[in-house]
């Protein structure tokens, strides 16, 4: 009889309940929404930190991450990529070339950081030929081809087919000018990493740093850097302890940018933020209201202590009505919230008119709302305890009652 | 024997601030079966002590036996039992729980008694037939008149089986055909049943029914009429 008198009591006053009942709906769905913008967010910083910048795993001659010195090569990259490939948890591999140097045109110049990739490989890696919006992917035609961003285009005031001239150090330590030709402009939607980035055909930039070497290196064996896709990132530290050799650096992409494990963090405390913040606001609409349907119904009280209702069934009467008040805003407020977080799931919420804003962060204009599993599950637990902590104060006051003087309330 | 018996009550409120002495030494008893109206003026203690003997008040100073135990030695929550299962009561503004029906309502004790299913079933039934409203069982209070409302009130009042009934101002908010309609029901249970009977009121009508009448004044007993 308690469930039910506690649930009827509940609806005495259906306007009230029902504007309760939907602060708490839109409290739950307010804090999915935002940890499904926040969880897309990250989640499109990280995958477009993965994806363009830093794969899942990089490997590096130990000395070179310190001075970036182009004499610090990896030995036969190559050979080493080919047996990478081969591993079953191993979706993509390529060979790079990394050079720093200056990029002038007759309209100006700026310090570049030079990748030297294999075109089809780094396609499969980071799918550069598909953010080219004008002009072509490298195709190998002819020497020195080079891709440069739109944001790198227009500070130097050039287009596809004008001609750049890049200064970089060799292998010597000499400078060594060479001129390109551009033939594509890449958007990546990363300024910072468009601003300072531009890529050529490996065996490029090969020739040029091994031209005074007279030799001494083999130019198709000259690499900086193997990168890697894994076919899961379970497997990352499991591939990265197999694939170790004394002589290289091999870093997860969690210790070459540790902002993305600190963004990885902090998606699994993103929910419990939002929905602590809400909840506790929320905490005092509920005490708020819990403790006028007591306050109003003092005589009631009053007269069931007095007929025999010992204070343990008032306090859970209590209790119960504001679980009940939990138990039928959480699903509605969880439900609206899943139909939202798969709509903006599959369509994503576009905020273009930021993307100036958004791409200095290495963000996408466009976030794919994504809320973990189990926040679903969090969410009702957050609630139920509200309600019941919310609900606290005013039981304690209905048990403090004296039946004598409640049945004399008018 | 006696259901009731106090000795030197008194009650006094804000004995710190401006004392009001609401009993003086009152002594009574009252036997089983009786139909007593405690009557007075406004402020004479009537209803204090109707409090008082049923557990719901405690007295300042003396003794309250029920049913031969001194419940003014019970904790608060001794006297929650010790009201469920031997005191009924009626109150003045009917005080039915207005979110259950009537059926619920007289049922309700019964479930704090913890009496099964079958057992609940068959009482309400009988009370509500004796009450006279087996065709409202499951009217909630909002669609009962005032008369009807009270007639489930001394229902739920009989439903524990309680060794009284205490009922304040039972027939104050009521017109006259419902006073004697709920005056013919509580004269017959305690004609039939034996059921012991405490008023207060100042309702004549209730007082022409009564067979004991105890006068309050000033928190004394004045006068204490028996018309057997």
């Amino acid at each position: 009889m308690i469930p039910i008198l506690a649930w009827r009591n509940l609806w005495r006053n259906p306007t009230r309940t029902l504007v309760l009942i939907g602060a708490i709906a839109l409290g739950v769905w307010a804090a999915l929404f935002m940890t499904g913008f926040a969880t897309g967010m990250i989640k499109s910083y990280i995958s477009n930190a993965i994806d363009q910048v830093v794969s899942h795993i990089q490997i590096h001659h130990p000395d070179f991450a310190e001075d970036q010195d182009v004499k610090f090569m990896l030995e036969n990259p190559e050979q080493a990529a080919t047996e990478i490939a081969q591993r079953a948890d191993v979706k993509a591999v390529t060979v790079r070339t990394l050079a720093t140097g200056m990029i002038s045109s007759a309209k100006g110049a700026r310090g570049i950081k030079v990748k030297g990739i294999d075109p089809a490989q780094e396609s499969v890696l980071t799918g550069l030929d598909q953010r080219i919006v004008d002009g072509t992917y490298l195709e190998g035609k002819r020497k020195n081809e080079i891709l440069i961003s739109r944001a790198i285009a227009e500070k130097l005031k050039v287009r596809v087919r004008s001609k750049l001239v890049l200064n970089m150090q060799d292998l010597q330590g000499e400078i060594t000018p060479a001129a390109f030709r551009v033939v594509g402009i890449f958007h990546t939607g990363n300024k910072p990493f468009d601003e300072g980035h531009v890529f050529v055909a490996r065996k490029d930039l090969n020739r040029l740093l091994t031209l005074t070497s007279e030799g001494a290196v083999d130019p198709a064996d000259l690499g900086h850097e193997i990168a890697m896709l894994l076919e899961d990132t379970k497997n990352l530290l499991a591939v990265q302890s197999a694939i170790s050799k004394p002589e290289w650096q091999v870093e997860n992409y969690k210790e070459i940018s540790p902002d993305l494990e600190l963004y990885e963090s902090q998606m699994e405390f993103v929910s419990t933020i939002y929905l602590s913040i809400i909840m506790l606001a929320l905490t005092f609409g509920i005490i708020n209201t819990m403790l006028m349907a007591v306050l109003e119904r003092l005589r009631e009280l009053g007269m069931l202590m007095g007929i025999g209702m010992n204070k343990l069934k008032i306090f859970l009467m209590i209790m119960l009505e504001a679980v009940f008040l939990g138990a039928v805003a959480a699903p509605i407020g969880l439900g609206l919230g899943m139909l939202t977080i798969y709509f903006l799931g599959q369509h994503g919420l576009d905020l273009s008119m930021y993307s100036d804003s958004l791409e200095m962060y290495g963000m996408s204009p466009v976030v794919y709302f994504d809320v973990p599993a189990k926040v679903y599950w969090q969410i009702p637990i957050f609630v139920a305890c509200t309600a019941i902590l919310a609900a606290l104060y005013p039981a304690y006051k209905a048990i403090k009652l004296k039946p004598v003087e409640a049945i004399r309330k008018i | 024997m006696d259901v009731i018996k106090t000795q030197g009550v008194t009650k006094v409120y804000n004995p710190d601030k401006i004392p009001v002495n609401a009993l003086n030494g009152v002594d009574i008893n009252i036997e089983e079966g009786e139909f007593t109206a405690i009557v007075g003026p406004s402020g004479s203690g009537k209803t204090t002590l109707l409090n008082i003997i049923g557990g719901l008040d405690r007295p300042s100073d003396g003794e309250v036996f029920v049913g031969g135990q001194d419940i003014s030695e019970l904790s608060d929550n001794q006297l929650i039992d010790f009201r469920k299962d031997y005191i009924g009561f009626v109150f003045q503004a009917y005080n039915l729980i207005p979110v259950l029906t009537a059926k619920e309502n007289v049922e309700f004790v019964m479930l704090l008694q913890k009496r099964s299913k079958e057992e609940r079933d068959q009482r309400v039934k009988e009370l509500m037939d004796s009450v006279g409203l087996l065709d409202k069982m499951d009217s909630r209070p909002a669609q009962l008149s005032g008369g009807q409302q009270q007639r489930v009130a001394v229902a739920r009042a009989l439903a524990p089986k309680p060794t009284f009934i205490l009922a304040d101002e039972p027939t104050a908010n009521l017109d006259s055909k419902s006073t004697e309609n709920l005056l013919d029901i509580m004269a017959r249970l305690n004609k039939d049943e034996n059921m012991t009977f405490v008023f207060s009121t100042h309702d004549q009508r209730v007082i022409d029914r009564a067979r004991r009448v105890v006068t309050l004044v000033d928190g004394k007993i004045s006068q204490d009429e028996r018309r057997d």
